[in-house]
């Protein structure tokens, strides 16, 4: 059970990490990340899946993630070039004390993404979010994001920002 | 329509992407009537294993029977029509169809029709579940044709099996095995770009330009000054086109992200004695195919991928990574390219989508009516196996595509 101080931590820290993913602010968000995190969006909701052995929209580990967010700052990432223009409602929080002093919160999240690089559309994603989350230096860093999408198995459109 | 004057030899005309009717024509005599990639015998290795597809629009389910053997059954009940199997993939013992209750071995066979007294005479043999016309697999590969006549797989194919080839012959064990999933990639464009796409050489440096400077890949070696670049796109004929990176490589395995031999050791021995050492460097330099086999199937080099038309303006673009069996060592690492390289969340796809994307968007233009389809047309030479090859960056495999496309929409 967190203390109510801990876990507002969390929770500010969930939006701060949001506001910055919908903002493009690339560098502030790679600086959330501890240099063991791994990014992982499975490409199935199916429990217990190993991402050793089946396919994943991402699983980056920390040298990954650096090149995405690389890509995304040369300007030339036409995917995301202008950048959606994203809100995403975080809910349903529930945090938890972890092993090695960490803090694994799971919440709800919806985003609006207007896809604005082509067809100028809105696209809704919907899942739920597994954070593990970590004091370095006095602060909440990410050791883990996990994002279960609703529809990860089905066709999804470009997924080229950070989510 | 007249197919003949829109498809040119050096140029195509804009409706060819954008008009619903080409899209219905397509859906007859490319998916219905020719032969059409369904899945790989891998993805269902145990009995009453199945994956569900579509052949153009048609629902069908490829299921290994207790036999061992590989069908494809159409999923549609024959009593009502509603489909009888709807997960993705899994393991049955029959297909019950959900409506009525009526049951079907995993041959298709019809073995239960509830209140059978409401039928005077019912011949359950007269109603199994209907099969594709032909089906028939290379290398694992499965195929169907809806029709009955035509031409036979192995006519289809044609000499482009030595494309497959050259990348189960990358496996020790001499099968690929396709059993990480797929991802599935939305693309909001027609069908025909994704082949396109997949077989153009001259795009790279440009659709991809933010991978390009931001890491280093096998593909801004082999690119370059237009002068120097070895690499070369083929036409093999029937639709099948390939851009062959491999004579730009110097060294072995820079198809693999530029791996050092010793980091894939177990391979390279594996490989080394059953080929020798000779034989098995030539592969390790070569690498696996880059080609469209038509109209759906892509060897994606380390991936296998299909197109899957939607409507005129809608597809899917599906991918898994090309498990080689007999290298466990390596399937990990092909796994993370798989990753890297294909899928919306990738380096690679999403700038291809998105500018499929603009791409349909500016073909609304009603002039100019045409698309250039002519580069490389001075320059392309057929070699003495009778394929013609080009400078990668020419359209040599556009062309190749798009005169097999005309040939099997105008037949009669």
């Amino acid at each position: 059970m967190l203390s109510d101080s801990d876990y507002r931590a969390v929770e500010d820290f969930l939006y701060r990490e949001a506001r910055l993913a919908d903002e493009a602010r690339y560098a502030d968000w790679l600086a959330l990340w501890t240099d063991d995190g791994v990014y992982w969006v499975p490409a199935t909701t199916a429990p217990g899946v190993d991402p050793d052995r089946h396919l994943s929209h991402i699983y980056d580990n920390r040298a990954r993630l650096d090149t995405r967010v690389k890509l995304l700052q040369t300007g030339h990432r036409h995917s995301q070039e202008p950048a959606s223009r994203m809100r995403r409602l975080i809910s349903n929080i529930e945090a938890r004390e972890a092993e090695g002093g960490e803090v694994v919160a799971e919440s709800n999240f919806l985003i609006a993404e207007l896809a604005i690089q082509a067809k100028h559309e809105v696209h809704w994603w919907v899942g739920r979010a597994t954070h593990r989350l970590r004091r370095v230096d006095g602060a909440l860093r990410m050791s883990g994001k996990t994002v279960v999408l609703i529809n990860a198995a089905e066709p999804l459109p470009n997924l080229s920002f950070l989510i | 329509m007249d197919y003949k004057a829109l498809v040119q030899d050096d140029r195509i005309h804009a409706s060819l992407y954008t008009d619903p009717r080409v899209f219905e024509d397509e859906m007859e005599r490319i998916f219905h009537r020719g032969w059409v990639f369904v899945g790989h015998e891998s993805e269902i290795p145990a009995p009453g294993e199945y994956v569900t597809r579509r052949i153009g629009r048609e629902p069908v389910i490829m299921v290994r029977g207790k036999d061992g053997a590989v069908a494809v059954l159409v999923n549609r009940c024959m009593h009502r029509g509603t489909l009888v199997c709807t997960a993705e993939r899994g393991s049955a013992r029959t297909f019950a169809c959900p409506y009525h209750g009526w049951t079907y071995d995993l041959g298709g066979a019809l073995i239960g029709v509830p209140y059978p007294g409401g039928y005077a005479a019912l011949d359950k043999r007269a109603h199994a579940l209907t099969r594709p016309a032909r089906v028939a697999a290379y290398r694992g590969f499965v195929f169907a044709s809806l029709h009955p006549d035509g031409p036979t797989l192995a006519e289809h194919l044609g000499a482009a099996t030595r494309l497959i080839d050259r990348s189960c012959d990358l496996a020790p064990g001499g099968e690929i095995e396709l059993s990480a999933g797929w991802v599935k990639h939305h693309c909001d464009a027609n069908w025909k770009m994704l082949p396109e796409n997949d077989s153009d050489g001259y795009h790279l440096g440009f659709v991809h330009a933010a991978l390009f400077k931001t890491v280093r890949t096998q593909y801004q070696r082999v690119l370059g000054d237009e002068r120097t670049i070895k690499a070369v796109v083929r036409d093999w004929g029937g639709g099948h086109i390939e851009i062959d990176w491999s004579p730009g490589y110097e060294t072995p395995f820079e198809w693999l992200g530029g791996v050092s031999g010793a980091a894939v050791a177990d391979f390279v021995a594996a490989l080394e004695r059953r080929d020798g050492p000779g034989a098995a460097r030539r592969r390790f330099m070569e690498g696996p195919a880059h080609a469209l086999i038509f109209p759906n199937l892509f060897l994606g080099e380390t991936n296998i991928a299909i197109v899957q038309p939607l409507t005129v303006e809608e597809c899917v673009h599906w991918h898994t990574p090309m498990f080689l069996k007999g290298a466990p060592q390596l399937n990990g690492r092909l796994l993370r390219m798989a990753e890297a390289g294909m899928g919306p969340a990738s380096f690679l796809m999403p700038e291809d989508l998105v500018i499929a994307s603009r791409n349909q968007q500016g073909l609304q233009a009603r002039t100019p009516e045409w698309l250039l389809l002519s580069r490389g047309l001075h320059r392309e030479v057929v070699d003495d196996e009778g394929r013609t090859v080009s400078h990668v960056t020419d359209e040599t495999t556009n062309r190749g595509f798009w005169h097999h496309f005309r040939t099997v929409m105008s037949e009669p």
